[in-house]
């Protein structure tokens, strides 16, 4: 099917993957195994893609004895060489560029605790398959067009190349205003506040950014007795990590629970977003706290014993990610997330696979994005802050 | 978006990598986000006589440090302090807007090697 699709798709002069990056909604909503093929479909061709245009990947698949005729099937891609994350850090991470140098559109980083950048490239067409795919996301899963964001986080003028507020940032386009809180590594809770309050009755309110500049925030609430009632619309976005620089990880349950209290939010209206800046893959929490993985990438999930070997859905392994959006370098990625498939069908009707983020990797040495280091960054300032900038005790 | 330079020096460095006993090992980066490059620098009689370097982050910061070490391989340390800035910038050749923090890199770097130098922190 996919292939008559594709075919008649370049007949007439048209991109089918770009079809299938606009078309989210009715992918979410193909029977799931019209959905399988398709995804067969289009990462069998991204795989013959890098395998032909990309000499270090061609000549990893070789020495695995892995070429595009090993893919027959949607069980076949489980034989997909894949790239572990941590050679996006590497010093020759030149050599995982399928086009060249020039044709590099966009550089994108992330930074974890150990403060080596994960540095991900986009040519042209990449951008626009992870600019119409996040778009695609957020409509899909929050139909915001319009509100006002405060975003708990720097801006993107501050810090123009990290992933994370790219990504958050896109989402601002949707609304009417919106206001970064954290300038210079200083966040005011005090104004946060004062901003919501100006934005009260004039547009729905949303609060965005990585978890644990929400929770700093919900800590100010808390000392200060200070209880918001956002509005009927209004969402919490999450997005980062969940693990503080000092390993405590933060419990979503228990955040859940803040943001009811503190924010005056039903818990549907609190939805986190898993995404990697290595990758163009997007898993959004649905009204039901399902998180929905893009629906054109494939998650592979492996024991971590023996990665080639793929666990059943509902048990934890490791996250494998096959993205046919990436053209720039191959999208077929081995996290260090340990995450689990939910089995069944979702509550939301939507077809395709739903995550649960488990945590890190135990044998990681690196975890969080630029979040953690702000969060490390904010902790040190407020243990020699004055009560004026911030009242909180950690 | 790249100039000839930045795609030659980060697609094909010549410096990266280490060396075992370096008279001075310095460090430039930002702890939030930033770049980070390491250099290891062997000097004999005033000389920079060998230089490597490794680097994590965009594409023209590892570009940059490959041409700090092109650079001062091979020259004394007396030549590399008479370097005037403007000739210092024009060494990455021309920059897009976002690339310019490189030529801050390039600049610390040649600072970083005088200062650790003129602190006497290794026998040169």
């Amino acid at each position: 099917m996919y292939n008559e699709f594709f075919e008649h798709a370049e007949k007439v002069g048209l991109n089918p993957l770009k079809i299938a990056v606009s078309s989210v909604e009715e992918l979410f909503r193909l029977p799931q195994e019209v959905l399988l093929d398709f995804k067969y479909g289009i990462i069998k061709e991204s795989f013959t893609y890098h395998y032909e245009s990309n000499n270090y990947y061609h000549n990893a698949c070789v020495e695995k004895g892995v070429t595009p005729d090993s893919i027959q099937s949607f069980a076949d891609l489980v034989k997909i060489p894949l790239i572990p994350i941590n050679l996006h850090k590497s010093n020759d991470s030149h050599k995982l560029l399928t086009v060249g140098l020039n044709s590099i559109e966009l550089e994108m980083r992330s930074t974890g605790t150990s403060g080596i950048p994960s540095v991900s490239r986009r040519c042209s067409p990449t951008v626009d398959g992870a600019v119409l795919s996040i778009y695609a996301m957020y409509r899909e899963f929050f139909k915001i067009s319009n509100g006002a964001g405060l975003y708990l986080c720097p801006s993107t003028e501050e810090i123009p190349e990290m992933g994370m507020i790219k990504a958050l940032n896109m989402l601002a386009g949707l609304l009417d205003t919106h206001r970064f809180m954290v300038k210079q590594e200083q966040f005011v809770p005090e104004d946060a506040v004062k901003q919501l309050n100006e934005w009260q009755n004039n547009f729905t309110r949303h609060i965005i950014g990585p978890p644990f500049l929400i929770n700093r925030f919900i800590r100010f609430l808390k000392a200060s007795n200070t209880k918001i009632k956002l509005d009927k619309r209004s969402y919490i976005i999450t997005l980062g990590g969940w693990k503080r620089f000092t390993g405590e990880i933060l419990s979503r349950e228990e955040f859940n629970q803040e943001c009811i209290e503190y924010l005056g939010v039903e818990p549907h209206q609190i939805r986190d977003i898993y995404a990697l800046v290595e990758s163009n893959v997007m898993a959004v929490d649905d009204e039901f706290g399902e998180k929905h993985a893009t629906p054109f990438m494939h998650f592979s999930v492996r024991d971590p014993k023996k990665l080639d070997r793929e666990v059943e859905p509902g048990e934890v392994g490791q996250l494998a990610i096959f993205d046919p959006i990436s053209r720039s370098t191959p999208g077929f990625i081995l996290t260090e997330d340990l995450v689990r498939l939910l089995p069944g069908d979702s509550q939301s009707g939507r077809s395709g696979q739903r995550m649960q983020y488990v945590m890190r990797l135990p044998e990681s040495t690196e975890f969080g994005c630029c979040a953690v280091n702000l969060d490390k960054r904010l902790d040190e300032q407020d243990e020699n802050a004055s009560d004026e900038t911030c009242p909180v005790v950690a | 978006m790249y100039n000839d330079l930045i795609v030659e020096h980060f697609t094909s460095p010549s410096y990266v990598g280490d060396i075992d006993t370096p008279d001075l090992e310095y460090e430039l980066g930002n702890s939030v986000c930033g770049d980070r490059i390491r250099i290891h620098v062997k000097t004999t009689d005033g000389f920079i006589t060998d230089i490597a370097f490794r680097a994590w982050g965009c594409a023209t910061s590892v570009a940059t440090a490959d041409i700090f070490c092109n650079s001062v391989k091979g020259q004394s340390l007396e030549d590399i302090n008479k370097r005037e800035s403007q000739n210092i910038a024009s060494m990455l050749g021309e920059l897009e807007p976002s690339q310019y923090h490189c030529l801050d890199i390039l600049k610390e770097l040649h600072s970083s090697l005088l200062s650790e130098i003129m602190e006497g922190e290794f026998d040169g």
